[in-house]
């Protein structure tokens, strides 16, 4: 296993870093999370063409930069870190690891090249409206006949659902869950996107009345696809949260020591300082959990199921606790909408609760290693 | 998954596990669980009279992995924080002890190699390593124990000795110990930190009695220390008189740490001891229960990530920050919840204690009692707190008050 960071890797989130601040500032994610799509499509091309994020981990042979996923938490948690609104969890993490892992080689030589290159947009629609992550819960129909798949039923809480090109959905036949392509002008499917708590991360409902979809790979195989997709996924997410952690806890050290009050610096009193101990002892943990899970993926560990529902569970009380007492720290300017405290909050909560919280993810922890 | 720290470091792994299998005498990994060897507790173990312990003994000194961290110009071989723990994971791995000289190897020893004469280096060190002379700390007082700078123990000039008079608190190993490291007050004119010095003394002085403090838990690990007159020549203050502060913030940043990949293994080794208890009590279908215990488990993988994180750093050539203190903080938290956790999945049986004399306690009910020291020994975890947020966050020093004076 390799672990640490890497000289390649410093460089890499440095670039990463330097172009979301010169691109994606938080005045422009500001703007961005009013809009009903949520991301700039000027910007999201550039990634693709200039530093190649979206498929940065995807192999070569099918377009992308072949590099670990080592280095795309490197990616993932300086978005987190930006708030960057535009679909690359989902289209990269998502219906990426979906391709990767479906034994559907043509899928594969068909979407990929699109998806690491930017210019396909693509998402996974597994939820349905109970809200459930569990597979087993995954209800929308398919049925084959003579002139091929159909899907009848709804998804829900499907992210940037509403702007992607291409929809890999998890449905259910007789064989039971398989996965399917859906493009996103099929006849059939309607698309509307949802209100949510974090403005800057974008869910839609999809409503599929007879939608003709391909089936990929062999109806039946989808929930193993899926069960490695929601492992890769939190772990990504995890990434994410780490990266929205730690710069949170940027900005609460950073304002107790310019905030005087009593004639001191906030920071300087032990109400304060201990705080900021314990947050930069969890978010220090996290990033080593984060690396640990990281390279498992990276090395296809047989660890990755457990690390997964581990590092999700520690990452969503981590993020939530760093962004609540960062409100907490700023006092009354915190609470306004003006500061962007309230934007990490809204994230930690939202991140928390997609692909599941905390206890869930700790009661498949205990499940996984045998309790 | 193992991890991977190049190539040099695979090679002296290789070198290591070569030496221990061919220098291990068979039947000393049967002999005792020695994976506690970090416990200074092992000095005292009744298994290390026995013959294939004194064996391994000569083999480790012969190849000077005794104090292996220490420079091979103090007898030691110079290994660096990586090798020692890749050292420490072979011993883990083939199942023998690591011979260990407790405070005299990990806090006198680098104190004098910092801050001693050649001529104290040349005399302190190599009683060290033979195992001759064993230390006990002298720095905690019944007045003093967070704010140490504050210490009242006297240290008299007289001619060229000084004489201590004093009280010390919370010595582990008293009376085993031949020797202690004394921070004493040799200039009460002076500020605060600048009149104390750092005396090494003979702990069989006739001046020197102790006795064990007994603890909530019913034992008595720790002992206070009467020191009436202890005489000791100027030869044993180590960085010159008055400078002692010094020499004890070098003693006390080596106090934590080098342990850090092998850390989490007797966590495991509850953990698991504790989900056994969990299922033969049927607890382990209980949704809380279940939470709690992930939640364990999960801590103790964390101090599992962070060691493993430690060691590829090292390897890659960084510093360590201020990860002692993170670690001290997060080891210590986890302790405590733990013994709190075992307790509730004790539920009625813990309220019962087995018989016997004393106050006798079972393993979950020592562990839970237990759970509140390690937050306070080793520097409090408000110091750590303060530290980690100073030295790392960089946030401003809490403003000294009154406390300035001593009192």
């Amino acid at each position: 296993m390799i672990l640490g960071v890497t000289a390649e890797q410093e460089e890499l989130r440095a670039s990463v870093r330097r172009f979301l601040a010169d691109r994606a500032p938080i005045t422009s994610v500001r703007e961005l999370m009013e809009t009903a799509d949520g991301a700039d499509a000027g910007v999201w091309r550039q990634a693709g063409e200039q530093l190649g994020l979206q498929g940065i981990a995807i192999p070569e042979e099918y377009g992308g930069a072949g590099f670990s996923f080592a280095e795309q938490a490197v990616v993932l948690e300086e978005l987190g870190a930006a708030l960057y609104g535009g679909p690359y969890l989902a289209s990269a993490v998502l219906a990426a690891t979906a391709l990767l892992a479906s034994p559907d080689e043509d899928a594969r030589k068909r979407y990929l090249p699109g998806i690491a290159s930017g210019e396909t947009i693509a998402t996974l629609a597994f939820t349905e409206e109970d809200g459930s992550w569990e597979p087993d819960a995954i209800r929308l129909d398919a049925t084959s006949s003579a002139d091929g798949w159909q899907l009848d039923g709804r998804k829900s809480f499907v992210l940037d659902g509403h702007t992607a090109h291409l929809i890999l959905v998890v449905a259910r036949s007789g064989d039971g869950l398989s996965l399917f392509a859906v493009p996103a002008d099929a006849s059939g499917l309607a698309r509307t996107v949802l209100p949510t708590l974090d403005q800057t991360r974008k869910l839609a409902r999809l409503d599929f009345a007879a939608v003709p979809a391909t089936l990929l790979g062999s109806a039946g195989d989808g929930a193993a696809v899926l069960s490695r997709v929601l492992d890769v996924a939190a772990i990504a997410q995890a990434a994410e949260q780490l990266g929205g952690a730690q710069r949170a806890l940027d900005m609460a050290v950073e304002y107790a020591k310019l905030r005087y009050q009593f004639g001191r610096p906030i920071g300087s009193f032990q109400a304060i300082k201990h705080r900021c101990a314990d947050l930069l002892m969890e978010v220090e943990s996290l990033r080593s959990a984060v690396q640990y899970a990281a390279a498992a993926v990276a090395e296809d560990s047989a660890e990755v199921p457990v690390v997964a529902a581990l590092v999700k569970a520690y990452a969503s009380d981590v993020f939530f606790h760093v962004a609540a007492e960062n409100i907490q720290i700023h006092g009354g300017i915190g609470f306004t909408w003006e500061h962007d405290a309230h934007l990490y909050f809204k994230r930690a909560k939202a991140s928390e609760l997609f692909l599941g919280d905390a206890s869930y993810h700790r009661e498949h922890l205990a499940t996984r290693i045998g309790l | 998954m193992e991890l991977d720290l190049g190539p040099e470091i695979a090679e002296f792994r290789a070198e290591i596990r070569d030496w221990i299998a061919g220098h291990a005498p068979a039947g000393l990994a049967e002999l005792a669980d020695w994976s506690d060897w970090n416990n200074v507790l092992l000095n005292r173990a009744e298994e290390t009279k026995h013959p294939f312990y004194t064996q391994w003994e000569r083999a480790l000194a012969d190849a000077r992995l005794i104090c292996p961290h220490w420079p091979e110009e103090f007898g030691g071989r110079g290994l660096d924080a990586l090798r020692v723990s890749v050292f420490n994971e072979e011993l883990y791995r083939a199942g023998v002890p690591r011979v260990v000289r407790g405070m005299g190897e990990r806090l006198v020893g680098p104190s004098v190699i910092v801050h001693g004469t050649p001529e104290q280096q040349a005399y302190f060190l190599p009683r060290i390593i033979s195992g001759e002379d064993v230390y006990c700390q002298g720095f905690s007082e019944p007045g003093h124990g967070s704010d140490l700078a504050g210490l009242e123990t006297k240290g008299e000039i007289d001619g060229d000795e000084v004489v201590i008079t004093g009280q010390k608190l919370w010595t582990s190993g008293a009376s085993k110990a031949t020797h202690m490291f004394v921070l004493c007050r040799t200039d009460p004119g002076a500020e605060k930190h600048a009149g104390i010095s750092f005396v090494l003394i003979d702990f069989k002085d006739p001046g020197v009695s102790y006795r064990p403090v007994r603890q909530m838990t019913g034992a008595a690990e720790f002992y206070e220390d009467f020191l009436d007159g202890v005489r000791a020549p100027m030869f044993n203050v180590i960085g010159g008189l008055n400078n002692g502060w010094r020499v004890a913030m070098t003693t006390l940043s080596y106090e934590r740490g080098g342990n850090a990949s092998v850390l989490h293994i007797a966590y495991q080794r509850n953990f698991w001891k504790l989900a056994g208890t969990a299922r033969k009590r049927g607890r382990n279908t209980d949704a809380l229960t279940r939470q709690k215990l992930a939640w364990a488990y999960s801590q103790v993988e964390l101090v599992r990530f962070a060691g493993l994180r430690a060691l590829a750093n090292l390897a890659q050539g960084r510093r360590p920050g201020p990860e002692a203190s993170i670690n001290k903080l997060f080891w210590s938290e986890y302790l405590k919840r733990f013994g709190e956790i075992a307790m509730d999945i004790e539920g009625a049986d813990g309220l019962i204690r087995p018989q016997g004399d004393g106050y006798q306690t079972t393993s979950w009910q020592h562990a839970f009692l237990q759970g509140r020291a390690a937050p306070i020994y080793s520097g409090t975890n408000e110091i750590q707190r303060n530290i980690i947020s100073e030295r790392a966050l960089g946030l401003p020093r809490e403003p000294r008050g009154a406390g300035m004076t001593r009192s």
